[in-house]
């Protein structure tokens, strides 16, 4: 039972005279019974769970009702500040309203705080009381108490007589009682409001962190979904980035914590992977640039991060990873299947760690799927039990928004799970009637060229014999074509591709002035496209050349 | 991105190049630098094993030739393992240039051919 004890400031200043009076009395201390059923009550822990708001108005009625008091405020501690601030109020909102703010130790509340005690004042017309709003609202008479959590001073609960009123030992004990029992739970739901409000605040800053849009590229589709963890902020996030001459960027990643700071580092990571991807880093290079960077943030941190480059036109994807699980490939077919990554170390392990790059193929139809380890690991089971979970999940999903709705629907708990999610789909277009490639002349090229061209023959159902004779002889054309370009950096190329009735045609064109072949290889290149096609014309014009080849399918050589 | 793996063995003074992948103007040149690197002066010769090279174009062939030229000004030889139906195959018979470099099935029958056994 909390005795109030007599207060002697020894200021001596008007009004004070009256402090309250406890010590020496031989007077019951403890109010009624039926009153205390109703104080006692606030010590429910479900009452911290209201959330602050609604907690504080259930204390300030019950203690107005059975004191019967005219007005009750509450003060909480802000202890940056070491101020005492208004933070709910009954017949006297105009506090809160104001936003009242007392210094500890000054006034009537901040004495309360500071010295820890009940104070009573009989006339506070003649009192140290520093809010002028206890005066201007007719307050006559009033009775504070500290809140004490854990030897913690937390607040100030005081309540106001409009008419003077001697407040007596019983009515300090209530108030004093309700202080003891409210306390915990306003700290409690105060701790509470926090945390919820760092969390809302993390998952809106998460939300600005991920890509408002998806980019529409032609002939790929792409879908992607981010749900935040049930309780914490996590550093997940995607990113599809259009690149130069065709090319999309898919990044995932995580950033190993939860919270602000990881949610945070996410937005940092995620800005520096866009600007080395948009500087045409090859995935390896942009992660070994991106562990770098990590290492020289402040406070660091670790991320397992996958980021590949993906060529519609060829169907290639070049991936690294580091310590990321691995990407996901659900067939035309709709069978699904892992990548195997070199499955490199996470970011921020090593500063000068060196990532390998992977290459896959996309066909026609075929999907990607990149996504962070929330998905798969659930605690208490195998990652591998996650993993053929994902696989089954994913199976003959026909589109990268059927397969992320697939995956939403069968694997992501309802409200989110401990950890976030992210996950990011990318599908490659089914192939079509006519190729058309339009290239930088640059010997890097010539490959990504074959490779499409190949993929094209291939759809048009042609032997791997005739594909690998026309690939070799388009190849030399293409060659031809960027050995003319005499701006090497800016000159482009096209190569075009059709066939009806059991003929190809392909044309390849270029910007350049054509050169007669010099020495013996261009000289050989002129003799592999004679030999392999039925028919090369070579077209010069002011504005460039166009090599012409026909070849008749089926045929043998 | 890279379109060809080479590797390097030697085996009684023989160099044996084993190159795998695509041979175009993108790395031709840098897979010549390469393997000029690996003969050292007391090598008998190259042996290059072309069986896993999906492509080679004639910037490929010109670097056969070239590597030929350099070998023989040393006194060293070239030997190209070329399996038949292989695409260094069909790239060296439309080019005409299986007799001039020589060709022969494996790499054990073209080290025989540099090291005279």
């Amino acid at each position: 039972v909390n005795r109030p004890s007599e207060h002697s400031d020894g200021s001596g200043g008007p009004g004070e005279g009256q402090v309250f009076l406890g010590s020496g009395t031989e007077a019951p201390l403890l109010p009624r019974p039926d009153q205390l059923t109703h104080i006692y009550q606030l010590s429910d822990p479900a009452l911290s769970e209201l959330g602050l708001d609604r907690l504080l108005n259930e204390l300030l009625t019950r203690v107005r009702e059975v004191l019967s008091v005219d007005t009750v405020a509450i003060l909480l501690v802000d202890h940056e500040t070491r101020e005492l601030v208004a933070r709910a109020a009954k017949g006297i909102e105009e506090e809160v309203e104001a936003g009242v703010r007392i210094p500890l130790g000054k006034g009537f509340a901040g004495r309360i705080a500071v010295e820890r005690k009940p104070i009573y004042i009989a006339d506070v017309d003649h009192a140290d009381v520093l809010n002028p709003i206890l005066r201007e609202k007719g307050i006559q008479s009033l009775l504070g108490v500290p809140m004490i959590v854990e030897s913690e001073i937390v607040g100030v609960l005081h309540v106001g007589s409009l008419r003077p009123r001697v407040f007596t030992n019983e009515d300090a004990a209530v108030l004093q009682l309700a202080a003891v029992q409210a306390g915990p739970a306003i700290e409690r739901a105060r701790l509470f409001e926090a945390l919820e409000r760092e969390h809302r605040d993390a998952v809106a800053l998460q939300r600005s962190l991920l890509p408002e849009r998806l980019p529409e590229v032609f002939g790929v589709r792409v879908a992607a979904r981010y749900f935040p963890a049930r309780d914490e902020v996590g550093g997940d996030w995607y990113d599809v980035i259009e690149l130069q001459n065709g090319l999309i960027g898919i990044a995932i990643g995580d950033v190993v914590g939860h919270g602000v700071r990881a949610a945070a580092l996410m937005g940092q990571l995620r800005t520096a992977l866009r600007a080395y991807a948009l500087e045409g880093y090859e995935p390896a290079r942009a992660l070994e640039r991106l562990n770098l960077l990590l290492g020289s943030i402040r406070g660091r941190g670790m991320a397992t991060v996958a980021y590949g480059i993906f060529d519609p036109e060829t169907g290639v994807l070049r991936l690294a990873s580091a310590g990321h699980p691995p990407p996901l490939v659900v067939s035309d077919a709709g069978d699904a299947r892992f990548i195997e990554t070199s499955g490199d170390t996470p970011l921020g392990v090593i500063d000068y760690a060196t990532f390998h790059q992977t290459e896959a193929m996309l066909e026609g139809g075929d999907t990607l799927l990149l996504y962070t380890d929330g998905l798969v690991e659930v605690r208490g089971e195998s990652l591998d039990a996650g993993l053929g979970r994902l696989l089954e999940t994913s199976q003959s999903a026909p589109s990268a928004e059927d397969l992320c709705r697939q995956i939403s629907d069968g694997m992501v708990p309802r409200g989110g799970g401990s950890d976030d999610i992210a996950f990011v789909a990318v599908q490659q277009a089914p192939a079509s009637r006519t190729l058309h490639l339009h290239l930088p002349a640059d010997p890097s090229v010539l490959a990504r060229m074959r490779h499409a061209l190949r993929r094209w023959l291939h759809a048009q159902g042609l032997a791997e014999d005739e594909i690998g004779e026309i690939t070799l002889a388009c190849g030399e054309a293409c060659a031809n074509a960027i050995e003319h370009a005499y701006a090497p950096r800016l000159a482009s190329f096209e190569l075009e591709a059709g066939e009806s009735a059991d003929l190809l045609t392909v044309a390849v064109r270029d910007m350049g002035k054509w050169r007669a072949p010099r020495g013996r290889n261009r000289g050989r290149g002129i003799t592999i496209m004679e030999a392999l096609m039925d028919d090369v014309q070579v077209n010069p014009s002011p504005n460039g050349t166009e090599v012409l080849m026909r070849r008749k399918l089926g045929s043998k050589r | 991105m890279k379109i060809a793996d080479l590797q390097i063995d030697v085996r009684d003074g023989v160099v044996i190049a084993t190159v795998a992948g695509e041979i175009d103007m993108s790395n031709a040149d840098e897979l010549r630098i390469a393997l000029e690197s690996h003969i050292t002066n007391d090598a008998l010769g190259l042996v290059i094993d072309l069986s896993s090279v999906r492509y080679v174009d004639s910037v490929g062939i010109q670097l056969l030739y070239e590597l030929r030229q350099r070998l023989s000004t040393r006194g060293q030889k070239l030997a190209l393992a070329v399996p038949p139906g292989s695409a260094a195959e069909k790239t060296l018979r439309l080019v005409n240039a299986v007799e001039y470099l020589g060709i022969v099935n494996t790499p054990d029958k073209a080290a025989a051919a540099v090291n005279g056994t």
